[in-house]
């Protein structure tokens, strides 16, 4: 009997531990990606995802658009569109105003880093001033919140299984994207050397945009999922500490890094949840980063051993 | 002939230090012409600014008498192409990837296969390592690798920064007789080089550099005679 209880926890444990884990590697393969191209951790990475959840939630809640626009609260899917849309624009227009005329007067990514810290810090305060910093709960309704029994008392919510369906989606459309296009050769290339992708006759500006874009997108979809978990606050961002922590433990600047760093990490924090005590989840999460840039400061899958902060 | 390219006075500098100081060349079609000079002379900062890599402070360049862009894929997407110095193959990219992003800039235009054979009967060795990563390939296929990936693009001008760099003598032959034979397709070449001597074997005309100045410029027949060049370039076989 005892067994079989621990059983079940563990089955049960691990199913959310995967499910949690894909969302962080939704997040995390977009600071991977940004630092993969422009050598620093991009910390507003987790602004991008409070963007894309706050039009998410305004599109939701039946905002009148111009008073003839209005979409009714089962529209998630159209909601998410607009959202993963905004948050990808919010993304570039970062780049391109706080980012850009820092990369062309120098090529300290320190000044970078700073940059994306005061552009996190605005977000966050752009939220607290327009909506307040009220937690907000997307409508109860836009996912279907049915249970299944896998037997043994193992049960999966089906939002826990659309977050992985759709995190599956995603980082399969990013890896199609980057090993079959000509702009995700690209994209891989300037991540080996910028300059020279230059040389190739790529667009480095263009290029750099279309990863923001993609990097904010993505955070979205992340978004959304943490935001039916927990909520949506002006500081949901800060929960991209996790992510980021998955793309260190991984390797920055590797993606299949980010996405198994972010899988350990979901399962880590699941299983110390259901094991020794949902207390003990953050501690766990970063004794493990610290153990690993102690032991692999360069991640499972990293290049070479730089300062990756 | 006619004229192909035509850099006028160029100036560039960073912050203080003027690194060229009114440099002009032309290139007519179907030639290889040579830029020599030491170490420092300015030979890369020239390359950079024909290729909109490095701010000009002034000068111009034309193509077929058109004015180049200032920006940098667009001078590549008007038929520029460099091996850049120190050859900068994407390494964890495999040898065939490197070619393909070579034709990045002629989005699918005309037939890439065909090129890219026609890359590999000039540089066997790298069809057979066409699925290697660029990184694990010896320095001499690294070179051949970089100057196949420019030819991707199917230039008017291929543009080379100092080709011999670092490669042992034999390897340099190999690949200054593989560029004659890309000259003799047809392809226009402007190479800068530290190894005058090999630089004024290979080509019509070469201008020497010396700290951003034109010291001299004339047939390379001509100047690989000159007692000047001889002492100063053509002193010492190898100079790196
Ligand atoms: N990014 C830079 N910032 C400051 N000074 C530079 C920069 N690049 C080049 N210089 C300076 O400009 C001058 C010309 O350099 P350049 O690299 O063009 O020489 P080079 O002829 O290519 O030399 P080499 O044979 O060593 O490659 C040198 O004095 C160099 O120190
Ligand atoms: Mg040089």
């Amino acid at each position: 009997m005892e067994n079989s209880v621990q059983f079940s926890t563990l089955f049960q444990q691990i199913i959310n531990g995967l499910s949690l884990g894909s969302v962080y590697a939704l997040i995390a393969v977009g600071y991977s990606l940004v630092y993969s191209i422009l050598s620093f951790s991009n910390f507003a990475h987790g602004g991008f995802l409070v963007v894309g959840g706050y039009i998410c939630y305004g599109l939701l809640s039946g905002v009148d658009v111009y008073g003839f626009f209005e979409i009714p609260s089962s529209g998630i899917w159209l909601a998410s569109l607009g959202a993963l849309g905004g948050a990808g624009i919010v993304a570039v227009l970062t780049e391109r105003l706080a980012y850009k005329p820092i990369r062309e007067r120098t090529s300290m990514t320190l000044y970078l880093l700073i940059a994306s810290m005061g552009v996190s810090i605005v977000i966050e305060n752009i939220f607290v001033i327009l909506v307040g910093g009220r937690f907000r709960a997307l409508p109860q309704d836009i996912f279907p919140s049915a249970l299944f029994n896998l037997g043994w008392n193992v049960t999966v919510s089906s939002s826990d299984i659309l977050s992985l369906v759709v995190a599956v989606f995603f980082l399969g459309g990013l890896q199609f994207f980057l090993s079959r296009t000509r702009w995700g050769l690209a994209i891989r290339a300037a991540a080996c050397d910028l300059h020279t992708a230059g040389l190739m006759g790529v667009n480095v500006s263009l290029l750099i945009s279309i990863v923001f874009f993609v990097a904010g997108l993505l955070a979205t979809v992340g978004g959304i999922f943490l935001s039916v978990r927990y909520t949506l606050y002006p500081q949901l961002g800060g929960i991209t500490t996790k992510a980021f922590v998955a793309a260190v433990i991984g390797g920055l600047g590797s993606l299949p890094g980010a996405v198994v760093g972010s899988l350990i990490l979901g399962l880590a924090e699941m299983l110390t949840a259901g094991f020794i005590s949902s207390q003990m989840r953050d501690l766990v999460v970063f004794s493990m980063l610290v153990i690993m840039l102690l032991v692999k400061p360069a991640g499972f899958f990293g290049r070479q051993i730089s300062d990756k902060i | 002939m006619s004229m192909l390219l035509e850099v006028n006075n160029l100036h560039v500098s960073y912050g203080a230090i003027k690194a060229l100081q009114g440099f002009s060349l032309y290139l007519e079609e179907r030639e290889i012409v040579s830029v020599i000079g030491a170490n420092g002379a300015g030979k890369s900062t020239f390359m950079n600014a024909v290729m909109g890599m490095v701010k000009r402070d002034q000068g111009a360049v034309f193509l077929k008498g058109e004015k180049l862009p200032g920006k940098n894929f667009m001078v590549v997407q008007n038929g520029l192409s460099l091996v850049p110095e120190g050859r900068k193959v994407f390494a964890p990219l495999t040898v065939l990837e490197n070619l393909k992003i070579g034709a990045f800039s002629r989005a699918g235009h005309g037939d890439v296969n065909k090129d890219m054979e026609w890359v590999f009967s000039l540089f066997p060795r790298l069809k057979e390592r066409i699925h290697q990563h660029a990184g694990t390939l010896s320095g001499g296929e690294q070179q051949m690798l970089a100057i196949g990936r420019a030819l991707m693009a199917r230039p008017q001008v291929l543009l080379l920064d100092e080709p011999s760099l670092g490669l042992a003598p034999i390897i340099i032959r190999d690949i200054f007789a593989e560029l004659r034979r890309i000259n003799e397709e047809g392809v226009s070449i402007l190479l800068v080089e530290q190894n005058a001597r090999q630089a004024l074997l290979l080509s019509h005309r070469t201008y020497v550099l010396q700290t951003g100045h034109l010291l001299k410029e004339g047939l390379s027949k001509d100047l690989l005679s000159d007692p000047e060049i001889k002492a100063a370039y053509l002193g010492t076989r190898e100079k790196r």
